[in-house]
């Protein structure tokens, strides 16, 4: 757990798992991994256009969804042209 | 900063609420606990499809059904004054607090033993 402390105040990319993808500043977290993402936006995914970025604010999101969190890599983020990238969208796993 | 202090300070203030099931609880956030579990007032209730409505004067959500919460960005800043009062408030933090239980704490507890029974011996003779 104390792993997850060297990613406060850092951007980070959460997947849940409902599928959706969440870059935001990682703001705090706590033993059952609810974290406070302060800043965010969620990246659309799509085969037939480019990642949609729709900004969302100041977020809870609850440990029980979180599927992945990982530190973002700014400068290769900003290199990146999401309008240019086409990807499925992740499956949704919360619903069996 | 702890997700859960961040929801306490947000009580009194509108959020959105989604649940695992998709169905979103926007209102004024009126009561939260250590699980998580909230009281809205004023909400107003979302199907997951987003394409049905209802209006609750109140509700109850329990904790574990909840997805995420989106709260008004100007709470982080909040919080961190929130932290500050509580630190006054206890009277300049631990290094007080630390002073009087290391002050023979075991010896003024053994001592109010000593004087209740002193107390009781002196009353029954």
């Amino acid at each position: 757990m104390a792993e997850l402390q060297k990613y406060v105040d850092l951007t980070v990319e959460i997947i849940t798992s409902d599928g959706r993808v969440i870059v935001g500043l990682l703001k705090g977290f706590d033993q059952t991994i609810n974290v406070i993402l302060s800043n965010c936006h969620e990246r659309i995914y799509s085969e037939t256009e480019g990642v949609e970025r729709m900004n969302l604010g100041l977020y809870i999101i609850r440990g029980d969804n979180i599927v992945l969190i990982g530190e973002l890599d700014q400068a290769r983020d900003d290199s990146i042209d999401l309008s240019e990238i086409r990807a499925a969208p992740i499956n949704d796993i919360s619903r069996r | 900063m702890l997700p859960l202090s961040l929801l306490n300070t947000a009580q009194g203030h509108p959020m959105l609420v989604e649940l695992k099931n998709g169905e979103t609880f926007n209102g004024h956030l009126v009561n939260c606990d250590n699980w998580m579990n909230l009281t809205l007032r004023e909400v107003i209730q979302t199907s997951p499809e987003g394409n049905r409505f209802w209006r609750l004067p109140e509700c109850y959500i329990r904790g574990n059904t909840i997805k995420y919460l989106r709260v008004p960005d100007e709470i982080i800043e909040m919080v961190k004054e929130d932290a500050v009062r509580q630190r006054q408030a206890t009277g300049g933090g631990g290094r007080g607090r630390g002073g009087s239980r290391s002050g023979g704490g075991g010896n003024s507890g053994r001592g109010e033993v000593f004087d209740v029974i002193f107390n009781i011996s002196y009353y029954d003779y």
